[in-house]
């Protein structure tokens, strides 16, 4: 107790922190082994299950491989006081990390972009016309950061906003791909992701073939770009038909 | 208008009532109009709405090991109510007046996701309470020998630090939240590791493990911690004459006296708070609310025991 409160004392993780980094170039690595042992164009097996949390309007929990995310959804509700006045609704998304949900304690709170590229993501899906003058809150809390978290937040928080009844005029699945080398790797972990030359996200609505998001950071050639985003699209629409099958299982076994 | 068909509803509420659709609505509307009505009207009947007798905790779970990337986790639920706690096990060095002990760090988290009430940068008011309450009774139980938690004297010495966040909100954050802290500390594992030559405590890896243990591995006997009496608790909510028993939150907003006793596992009164309230807890209230809770750990002990052999078995 004493010492606690008299200086918080300095710590270190006794894990090893600075793993050699194998020098990665276009010439260097020509066939990089995935650690998980997937091919290059295997995703993580993704399960969704939705109510995780019931004091919010809709929820949802998504666990790829390491990966677990929880995601709130409230509202429609009242606007902030200060808001002005609004035809549409508006969208709320906050991003947040558990102290350890990354090997190092505390390092998820890096991450301040993602709310507002969760945001985006979503915006274009969500009819906004549905609820005038009022705010949906989307709330992600990260448990574990296996790699891939964005992608996973965003596919979780679209299913959420299902769950809580909120018009859309389709699923937003996202699938993001590494490039290592001369490699293309979909899905990657967290430790592809440290060693990646350039990354590729696409959110989209598989339905209605439509790009809610593209980014594209890093060493990319063109016709690279076009081959991840061919695969990217084609998991897209396999992984909306996953996230769809978990709203539907909720459904049916209410019904019972 | 709205007296006039209070009346009406209270007669609707009846058992004797047919449950068709149509009477549900109008039960609903009444609870979200008089609830305190409401509840009164069931505790005359000794039942609580979601079915429960006063007395009764709600279904309560334990699982050991939810988080990977931590020494020890778990993951706890009282009815709606979920906590995971997870310690990660960090290295300092300890303070010259304690030379030869280790530290725990308590932190008590609720993320937005887990209640409407919370928005982000506008923190919850409960959750710095619960946080202080939280390591008040687990430094003050005895539950863990710090001393256990030196590994060269004077030099180094182990920080755990335990966080816990709440997942969903539903009342009784505060047991759920100790549960979830004690079974975390069941789970722990705590890394083997070795003093290298610059003096920082390094963890030796499984290959490592045959060839070096000599030479290293500084804590090679002390992969647990021990626990000795493990602190339970039981928050009541009291309401006129009734004790409630594990309230959700809906009963904790309505009817605002709370007491919640911490014993240990040797039915010692760890602490008791009771932290106001429009209702004055008599002796005979407060006695009544510890023998609950020495029913309840009785329950707890046993979920706790359950998991922890679960574990052993896989």
């Amino acid at each position: 107790m004493t010492t606690k409160h008299s200086a918080v004392p300095t710590t270190y993780s006794p894990s090893p922190t600075s793993r050699s980094k194998p020098s990665v170039s276009k010439d260097s690595i020509v066939d990089w082994v995935r650690p998980d042992g997937r091919g290059y164009r295997q995703c993580r097996p993704a399960f969704f299950r939705t109510g995780a949390v019931n004091a919010a309007s809709g929820s949802a929990y998504a666990e790829f491989g390491n990966t677990k995310v929880i995601v709130s959804v409230f509202g429609p509700r009242e606007s902030k006081k200060a808001m002005m006045y609004s035809d549409v609704g508006r969208l709320n998304c906050n991003v947040g990390f558990t102290t350890f949900a990354t090997p190092i304690r505390g390092q998820g709170s890096d991450h301040k972009e993602f709310s507002s590229l969760l945001h985006k993501a979503l915006e274009g899906a969500i009819i906004l016309e549905t609820f005038p003058k009022t705010t949906v809150d989307v709330f992600a809390l990260v448990l574990e950061s296996g790699g891939s978290d964005l992608p996973v937040i965003i596919s979780c928080a679209s299913v959420a906003l299902a769950d809580a009844g909120i018009m859309m005029y389709d699923l937003v699945a996202a699938v993001s791909m590494s490039c290592l080398g001369k490699n293309l790797v979909i899905d990657p972990i967290t430790e592809e992701e440290s060693y990646q030359d350039g990354s590729l996200m696409i959110t989209c609505m598989p339905s209605r073939y439509e790009v809610t998001q593209l980014t594209v950071i890093g060493e990319w050639s063109t016709p690279e770009i076009n081959e991840a985003m061919e695969l990217c699209l084609d998991a897209c629409s396999k992984l909306a038909e996953i996230m769809r099958s978990s709203l539907k299982e909720v459904v049916s076994g209410s019904q019972e | 208008m709205f007296c006039g068909k209070e009346d009406k509803l209270e007669t609707m509420e009846l058992p004797n009532d047919s449950g068709d659709l149509g009477s549900e609505m109008e039960v609903d509307a009444f609870r979200r109009l008089f609830p305190l009505r409401f509840y009164e009207r069931h505790l005359a009947e000794s039942i609580r709405p979601d079915a429960r007798p006063l007395s009764r905790a709600r279904d309560t779970t334990v699982a050991l090991g939810a988080v990977a990337s931590a020494n020890g986790s778990a993951l706890a639920k009282i009815g709606s109510t979920t906590m995971l706690a997870a310690i990660k096990m960090e290295v300092m060095t300890p303070s010259v007046e304690l030379p030869d002990e280790g530290c725990i760090a308590i932190e008590f988290h609720m993320p937005p996701i887990c209640s409407p009430l919370v928005r982000p940068g506008r923190p919850a008011e409960v959750a710095p309470v619960v946080s202080k309450q939280l390591s008040d009774t687990i430094l003050s139980s005895g539950m863990i020998n710090l001393k256990e938690l030196s590994l060269v004297s004077g030099k180094a010495a182990w920080m755990a630090y335990l966080d816990i966040y709440c997942l969903d909100a539903d009342g009784a954050l505060f047991d759920a939240a100790l549960l979830s802290a004690v079974a975390a500390f069941s789970h722990l594992q705590i890394p083997v590791v070795s003093l290298n030559d610059d003096g920082k405590i390094v963890m030796l890896s499984e290959e490592q493990d045959d060839g070096n243990l000599d030479k290293g591995a500084v804590n090679k006997e002390k992969r647990k911690i021990a626990l000795s009496s493990i602190p339970f608790s039981l928050t009541c909510v009291l309401h006129k004459n009734y004790i409630l028993a594990d309230p959700t939150a809906e009963e904790e907003s309505i009817m605002e006296t709370v007491v919640t006793v911490v014993l240990d596992s040797s039915n010692q009164l760890v602490s008791l708070y009771k932290p106001g309230g429009p209702v004055l807890a008599r002796t005979s209230v407060l006695q009544d609310c510890v023998a609950l809770t020495r029913q309840r750990i009785k329950e707890l002990q046993n979920i706790l025991d359950e998991a922890i052999s679960g574990m052993e078995v896989d």
